[in-house]
């Protein structure tokens, strides 16, 4: 065993604690807020506010 | 008119991403995704035709990008929302195309996020060779960089691209040190460029290796043109998009021709041609253990960026076809805390990962390559009817590339040579990948399209087009 | 012109839709890949008896050679000759490319000329 195979070790820990909370994070928001607020997004709307396309 | 500023009213609670980049975001985005470039990969163009060819190709090559930066500022100064040039498909030339472009820029963004990682994991190697430690094992680091970026992105789009100015700045300002390093002017200087290219190095493969080379002269560049992606995010798009896009391609000629210059003069075309990491190589050769450092950490930190912004960017596109249903709309939700792509984000690393741990490095980049180039040549098409259907008298634009239709058809015309230059060692490869873009595009016509609907697809507020 | 109301998707054809583009996706990347239809056709032809000089490396060269690590010709012997064949092609592979390449962007632009004419028809409504 010398440093890097520590840094083996650590790399594998490191991508599971990061993936952990991106999963964990994931379901939280999933199950916390309703379908219709998550995808409420549209396309083109602070465009239309900002931006004046007339000449 | 009305329909759009009826839409924008508040009627519902609503959230969507956040309104917080400005210019130097969009030089970091757009730089830090191609800087990598630089770093791997154009190397393989000296490996398709020698070093002159390949400085042949990069400014060829440069001279299509300023094409696409110019074309691309016009429209996406107009048409700003995320999705970038799925969005200008989409109301330009048809839902088909937009579905098509929407995957060109996740197919080219995340191999290119797989080959960063493959980068990654063999500078590991590299330097864990040179410790004295052979045969460790590549795989963690290669999911680690995966997945602490995505993690980075999913936290929100500022810190993430606030990471990426301070490291591409770093690698950028790496390259320069490595020029001056070397000393060009200097009696003792190691390049050695009139030696290693004489005779048969010059142009190992006569001509045709030139035009060959032009195949990765793109990778010099390569996702410039993704700094489009964070028209959503940015405070003021109609400015800021041109001008950090432009600024980047200035960045980038210069960075490209400094690697090359410094690369050809110290490496032999053959080891050059095939080399992993050839500026860290540069920076060994140098003599100098500061650069050879320096260098180093450049590879790292610009291969590091560039999987950032391509995580960023792909997951944008993703997202932006999600919300118009082209995909499943389930993609189109965003964060309600992060305010980001959360799902298009999270989709996207097992792809990114199923890639970088099983492919070589030249395909995975081929790959990038391929679907970058099939987006090149869908923008003449885009510009051409885009000033058709609405002329300049229509609709106030933020910036109006000089010359139409002269860049378009240089641009055209510098495709159809990539073409060949791809199909000249990598055919099969070009034919399954485009077999590949239209099986998707019957199966997105004559089914998923049924769950898109119509007129809501088109959200700017444009008057409508000519002809039509 | 009426305005068109997409189905709604059920979950599980959103399900099923995201594995059709998954299997799409791995299987256009990977097959090739596995198909071993990817990647250069780049051949090395070795020569005999390697030395820098056989293999036509000046002082120069040899000299960033060593300073690379790498001291042994034999080691380099087929890096040093591999070349790509680039004349090999047949005429009618690259007239099957540019058929491919043109025929997709022809069957995109008109499919999508289709799809847009129904998109501005029903927002900007029928031409008077």
């Amino acid at each position: 065993m010398d440093i890097w195979n520590y840094l083996e070790y650590a790399a594998w820990i490191l991508s599971v604690v990061f993936g952990l909370y991106i999963l964990i994070d994931w379901f939280k928001v999933d199950s916390t807020y309703s379908e219709e607020l998550l995808t409420s997004s549209r396309e083109g709307e602070l465009e239309a506010m900002t931006e004046k396309h007339k000449l | 008119m009305a329909k759009a500023s009826q839409a924008a009213a508040p009627a519902v609670e609503k959230i969507s991403l956040l309104r917080v980049l400005g210019p130097a975001h969009v030089w970091a985005l757009g730089v830090g995704i191609v800087l990598v470039g630089e770093y791997m990969g154009w190397n393989f163009g000296v490996g398709k035709g020698g070093a002159y060819a390949a400085l042949i190709a990069c400014w060829f090559a440069g001279l299509l990008y300023t094409c696409v930066a110019m074309i691309d500022s016009e429209v996406t100064s107009t048409v700003a929302a995320a999705g970038g040039q799925f969005t200008q498909a989409k109301h330009i030339v048809g839902p088909l195309m937009a579905f098509n472009v929407g995957l060109y820029l996740v197919f080219a963004y995340t191999m290119l996020e797989a080959g960063n990682a493959i980068t990654i994991g063999f500078l590991v190697d590299t330097v864990a060779n040179m410790a004295g430690h052979s045969g460790i094992d590549q795989r963690p680091f290669i999911i680690l960089s995966i997945m602490f970026l995505a993690w980075l992105n999913y936290r929100g789009v500022l810190a993430t691209l606030n990471f990426n100015l301070v490291i591409t700045a770093i690698a950028f300002i790496a390259v320069i040190l490595l020029f001056f390093g070397v000393a060009p002017w200097s009696a003792d200087s190691p390049l050695k460029h009139a030696d290693l290219m004489a005779g048969d190095a010059a142009l190992p493969y006569g001509w045709i290796g030139v035009v060959a080379a032009m195949h990765f002269g793109l990778w010099y560049y390569l996702g410039i043109e993704g700094t489009t992606q964070a028209a959503e995010e940015v405070r003021s798009p109609a400015r800021a998009l041109p001008f950090g896009t432009m600024a980047g391609i200035i960045t980038l000629l210069i960075a490209a021709t400094l690697t090359w210059y410094v690369c050809a003069g110290l490496m032999p075309w053959e080891y050059l041609g095939q080399a992993g990491v050839p500026l860290f190589d540069a920076g060994r050769l140098s003599g100098s253990t500061t650069l050879m450092v320096l260098l180093g950490i450049g590879t790292l930190f610009s291969t590091l960026a560039s999987a950032n912004g391509c995580i960023n960017d792909a997951s944008r596109a993703w997202f932006g076809m999600g919300r118009d249903h082209y995909l499943p709309a389930w993609f189109g939700a965003v964060h309600p805390k992060f305010r980001t792509p959360y799902r298009s984000i999270i989709f996207l690393v097992p792809v990114a990962l199923v890639f970088a741990l099983g492919a070589p490095l030249d395909q995975v980049i081929t790959f990038s390559i391929l679907s970058g180039l099939l987006e090149y040549t869908f923008m003449p098409i885009n510009v051409i009817l885009f000033r058709k259907k609405w002329p300049l008298d229509t609709i106030k634009r933020g910036y109006v590339h000089p010359f139409h239709p002269l860049p378009a058809l240089v641009l055209l015309a510098l495709c159809a040579v990539t073409y060949f230059a791809v199909f000249l060692g990598y055919g099969t490869q070009l034919i399954a990948m485009v077999g590949f873009y239209i099986v998707v595009s019957l199966w997105f016509h004559f089914w998923r399209y049924r769950f898109v609907k119509r007129g809501d697809q088109f959200t700017m507020p444009w008057p409508r087009p000519r002809g039509y | 012109m009426a305005k068109y109301v997409p189905p709604k998707q059920s979950k599980l054809g959103q399900i099923f839709d995201v594995i059709v583009l998954l299997v799409l996706i791995i299987g256009a990347l990977r097959l090739p890949l596995l198909l071993g239809m990817a990647g250069g056709s780049k051949v090395s032809a070795p020569v005999a008896d390697p030395t820098w000089e056989t293999l036509k490396q000046s002082p120069a060269m040899v000299e960033k050679w060593n300073a690379l690590g790498i001291t042994d010709p034999a080691s380099v012997n087929e890096m040093i000759t591999a070349r790509y064949d680039y004349w090999a092609f047949s005429t009618l592979e690259l007239l099957v490319m540019i058929v491919v390449v043109i025929g997709y962007f022809v069957l995109v632009v008109r499919f999508s000329n289709v799809e847009y004419k129904e998109v501005i028809a029903e927002k900007f409504g029928d031409r008077k």
